[in-house]
């Protein structure tokens, strides 16, 4: 069906003269300025698809705070098991206090932490009544530890994880894109 | 209203077949997405290095005890500010000793220090090739590293040295496929 021009008739109530031609295209630029959609779409799509590759199902490792956590190339995935946290001089076991590491700071001497200890062991208790039957005991925890923090303090907490019955330590850290070598 | 015209060319005294799909919705599903996404996104990927304790446990009762020649282990010293030791042990035989100058290669981002030594990692590489046990596709176990260290050593320095040898990679069989990993278990000795 072909398109009309509207007649003057329809606009009869407009009292502005100029304001009618206007309308009625009458030599000057239209008013209705069309806004393409094509570019907006491919511009969200793109959005989204991108989105959606960088997207992790497992959320985000909650990281304790003033730890500045060092960065590695050649790391491997994080599993799930007990965060033991040095933030300052506090320790944390899963963001609750576990002692403190001023005296091995003063000391200058590896020692255990003896909240840490017991705390982690009675984890452990925990997993074994929580998982009766052939399996295993993972003995996995993970160190967040800022890098500045001394060698005598991380051993000392590593030391207190293993005499927990937590031989598998891991360190997190920040995972880097690998260099080309 | 935005739409999409899908033009197939009606003819007066019928109904149009011209159509339009209603972009608003897609718009409002896009927009929403992208909301979501942006929302949960994670933009630090956090990740882990492995370092055993080895820590002997009492002797299992169920299993037959026989004394058999103990596996050849690297000991890697990181106790002088000059230098690396790396030591070939074999149980308490030292077999070989080489030492590797220590350059520190830092770099800063944002307020982490980011510490490689890549010296080490090549010098690492070469002494596995030479002197690894566990050097072939079909080998489940691994090759042992001990990493030593004073107390003063900074924990980034500390992790600088297991990202390093870990760098060292050999092929794994696992039935059908083959894959890359880390050629050594990193041992953190406490002493």
């Amino acid at each position: 069906m072909p398109v009309e021009e509207p007649g003057r008739r329809l606009m009869h109530h407009v009292g502005l003269k100029f304001v009618v031609k206007r309308v009625a295209g009458g030599g000057g630029r239209g008013v209705n300025a069309a806004l393409s959609l094509t570019s907006m779409i491919d511009f969200l799509v793109v959005t989204v698809v991108f989105l959606l590759m960088t997207f992790s199902a497992s959320g985000e490792t909650p990281v304790s705070q003033g730890v500045n956590l060092p960065k590695a190339e050649n790391t491997m995935d994080m599993v799930d098991a007990p965060m033991v946290a040095i933030a300052g001089s506090q320790v944390l076991v899963d963001g609750a206090p576990a002692g403190n590491t001023r005296a091995i700071e003063d000391s200058k001497r590896m020692q255990r932490v003896e909240e840490l200890f017991s705390i982690l062991k009675s984890k452990r208790e925990l997993w074994k009544q929580t998982h009766p039957g052939p399996r295993e005991f993972p003995g996995v925890v993970i160190l967040q530890v800022d890098q500045d923090i001394t060698a005598v303090v991380v051993k000392s907490v590593f030391q207190t994880a293993a005499f927990a019955g937590y031989p598998n330590v891991s360190f997190m850290v920040n995972s880097i894109p690998k260099t080309q070598h | 209203m935005g739409g999409v015209n899908v033009d197939s060319g009606g003819k007066g005294g019928r109904r149009s077949l011209d159509s339009e799909i209603n972009m608003i919705p897609m718009i409002d599903l896009l927009m929403v997405t992208i909301s979501f996404l942006l929302i949960t996104a994670v933009w630090s990927h956090m990740a882990r290095l492995n370092a055993d304790a080895q820590v002997p446990g009492p002797p299992r009762p169920d299993t037959e005890q026989t004394p058999k020649e103990p596996d050849k282990t690297l000991h890697i010293e990181m106790k002088s500010p000059e230098k690396f030791a790396l030591i070939w042990k074999q149980g308490a035989t030292v077999i070989s000793t080489v030492d590797v100058p220590r350059k520190d290669v830092v770099e800063k981002e944002g307020s982490v220090k980011v510490i490689r030594f890549p010296d080490l990692a090549a010098k690492v590489e070469s002494e596995w090739k030479i002197n690894g046990t566990y050097r072939d596709a079909s080998a489940k176990k691994f090759d042992q590293a001990v990493l030593h260290t004073d107390n003063e050593t900074p924990y980034g320095a500390i992790i600088g040295v297991i990202d390093a040898v870990y760098q060292v990679h050999r092929p794994y069989s696992t039935g059908s496929k083959t894959e890359n990993v880390p050629a050594f278990n990193v041992t953190f000795s406490v002493n």
